[in-house]
């Protein structure tokens, strides 16, 4: 087997098995699954719980259909003055010309009694309204509470899966560095094959957390139903993470094994990355900025941008359509910038990670000294 | 053979040595096969700087490394076996995984690598501990795997830095033991040692390094010849004075007189101290290796 090949199968091998991966996965998995059922459980039609002193219950189911509306009847006001005091009942009618409530009422309630107590009064007088019809001529919103949770999900799962990954990559780096063990690796292998093969091994643990993840998440949406309210195309937003994440990934790691290979302590992993990190950050709120205005220009722009397109483009994906030429330049943009990013780290690691000691300036290391 | 030749290295200095450091000025030496070189000199001398020169870790600013008469390749080195100064091993990985992994990097096959991971544990006398990780393992037992993984793909040569340090007698000659038949197998072994005793009793020859160059080389023999024995002279109860204008140097100690001497003439000086006392003692001392050694980096 190849050098690159078994070094990445030693990383997954030893990342497997520590207990840090099983419960990191597992908590992953179950807050995802758990954001499958969380609609069904907070979410739901409204419910009114309504009192009458003295009138005719309102129709409001006809206005309301998805509503869940529960009539009290009270003997006088003072009676539904309490009710409502204690917050038994949200509103009162009151004789068929006033409504009680504690505060200002619900405005959505309000609207609603309003609307129906004129459209019951002049149905009465004979007047009959033909209902509005509604029609959109702009872009099918009707999945888009559920393309924004998505959105949501996708850009922590992988904002989280990327810096993890990432900071992985460097500390393995600095490990090997510091113990010397490099030296021995390095009479032994290329440090492309050791490079390589540790970005390798790490991405597959990340594709292997990835995986489980949206197979947790698609799994619960189907078992609670909430899948019925996913927008047409989810194979291919699934796909399209996959794919992100690959790009990123090897973007964000590459560098991090680049900056991991100047020092020689762990204690100084988190200086030396720091730069790379609150990159990585900027890239997540960017992303996360998208989830709530996806068609925003910031985010259309961004979506094209190495390597903020690596999170913020899939996040677009699942908020928005997104025109296919689009997709096509930010993954041809990203492709191009990892490509950039390789030779340069691999240029870096191959220069400073043999030199042990005081923390090797970047500067240095690019004018070969 | 392994030949190294006139190797020079310069570290570049910091602000506030803006000259740097001379690390080797011009070391060389020659390791033949089935040869045991034991590389010894001060902290600093260069010895670390060599040995990572000749695996290919370091860079030379000039001079050569050749082996069996030709410059050496990654492909060769790939062959040769290495310990670091610093121990290099995987913390987290178990004992017999970790050895095997190494032995799989220089390109032996699976059956291969965990046949001679099972022997080499057997032979170091790890086989209770093979399943453990690293990090449980006493420094003398990490020692050994770290002996094992410059041995797991049966090297053409071993460079080994400092592979006796911190270790208990016990373990010093298990280490010892191992490193002597793959030599008397053909395989040159060249280490880095402190400890003078050991690097008299195992090695064919020695070179003793000061300042980034050889100061002495060869076997023990020659290099005692070349320091030459020291006349000790023992003489109860002379008269004083006795010793006036003779070579050398008297210390009292009680009614014993102690005369050391370099050169001069030995039956001159006999027949002196037999007039003088009661001779004790006569005889040349052979140097030690760490008389050598002071007396050749001084």
């Amino acid at each position: 087997m190849n050098g690159l090949l078994l070094v990445a199968r030693r990383e997954i091998a030893t990342h497997i098995r520590t207990k840090a991966f099983v419960i990191s996965l597992l908590i992953t998995a179950a807050l995802v699954g758990a954001a499958a059922f969380a609609p069904k459980v907070f979410g739901g039609p409204d419910t009114y719980t309504l009192g009458t002193v003295n009138s005719q219950q309102l129709p409001l189911q006809a206005v309301a259909p998805d509503a869940e509306i529960e009539w009290r009847a009270f003997p006088d006001e003072a009676a539904a003055k309490r009710a409502v005091l204690d917050g038994d009942v949200d509103a009162v009618l009151v004789d068929g010309v006033k409504v009680i409530s504690d505060g200002e009422i619900d405005s959505e309630l309000g609207i609603l009694l309003q609307s129906t107590n004129r459209e019951m009064k002049l149905g009465a007088a004979g007047v009959n309204i033909p209902p509005l019809r509604m029609e959109s001529v702009g872009a099918d919103t009707r999945y888009q509470a559920a393309r924004t949770g998505i959105a949501v999900v996708l850009v922590l799962v992988l904002f989280m899966l990327v810096i993890g990954q990432t900071m992985t990559v460097a500390m393995g780096v600095v490990e090997e560095k510091g113990s010397r063990i490099v030296e021995i690796l390095l009479t032994s292998i290329r440090p492309w094959q050791l490079l390589g093969g540790k970005i390798l091994g790490l991405g597959a643990l990340g594709m292997i957390n990835l995986v489980t993840i949206l197979g947790v998440g698609v799994a619960a949406a189907l078992a609670s139903g909430l899948a019925m309210d996913f927008p047409p195309g989810m194979p291919g937003i699934v796909a399209g993470v996959l794919i992100w994440f690959v790009l990123g990934y090897a973007f964000f790691a590459t560098l991090a094994a680049a900056l991991g290979s100047l020092v020689s302590r762990q204690e100084e992993v988190g200086n030396v990355m720091s730069p790379l990190t609150m990159l990585i950050m900027a890239a997540y709120f960017v992303a996360f900025y998208a989830t709530a205005e996806p068609t925003s220009s910031v985010a259309s722009v961004m979506a094209l941008i190495p390597p903020f397109s690596s999170m913020v483009m899939p996040v677009r994906m699942a908020a928005t359509e997104v025109p296919i030429w689009q997709v096509g330049l930010s993954m041809a943009l990203m492709v191009l910038a990892v490509l950039v990013v390789l030779s340069f780290a691999a240029k870096v690691y191959e220069r400073a990670v043999l030199r042990t000691g005081a923390r090797v300036r970047l500067g240095e290391v690019l004018r070969g000294k | 053979m392994l030949e190294i030749s006139e190797l020079r290295k310069r570290f570049a200095g910091g602000p506030d040595a803006p000259e740097g450091k001379v690390a080797l000025d011009g070391i060389g030496f020659a390791v033949r096969p089935g040869e045991m070189f034991g590389f010894v000199g001060a902290n600093g001398a260069g010895k670390t700087t060599t040995m990572r020169i000749v695996m290919g870790v370091l860079r030379a600013d000039s001079g050569s490394v050749s082996w069996q008469g030709r410059p050496l390749t990654y492909a060769d080195r790939r062959g040769f076996g290495y310990m670091p100064e610093e121990r290099g091993l995987y913390q987290k990985m178990r004992v017999a995984e970790q050895i095997e992994y190494f032995g799989r990097l220089r390109g032996m096959s699976p059956a291969a690598a965990g046949k001679a991971t099972g022997d080499l544990i057997e032979r170091l006398g790890l086989g209770e501990r093979k399943g453990d990780a690293v990090e449980s393992l006493s420094l003398g037992n990490q020692q050994r795997v770290q002996l094992a993984v410059a041995l797991v793909h049966d090297p053409e040569v071993l460079v080994l830095d400092e592979p006796f340090s911190g270790l208990d007698p016990l373990a010093v000659d298990t280490l010892a033991t191992a490193l002597q038949e793959r030599c008397r197998g053909g395989v040159p072994v060249i280490f880095s040692s402190h400890q003078l005793d050991l690097v008299e009793r195992l090695c064919d020859s020695v070179g003793i390094v000061s300042a980034g160059r050889m100061v002495a080389t060869g076997t023990v023999e020659e290099l005692r010849a070349a320091e030459g024995g020291t006349l000790r002279v023992v003489v109860r109860d002379p008269e004083p004075g006795w010793a006036d204008g003779l070579p050398g140097e008297v210390t009292v100690n009680g009614d014993r007189h102690v005369l050391r001497a370099q050169d001069g003439d030995g039956q001159e000086i006999l027949r002196r101290a037999a007039k003088a006392g009661h001779v004790e003692h006569f005889g040349m001392e052979q140097p030690s290796l760490t008389q050598i050694f002071k007396e050749a980096v001084a």
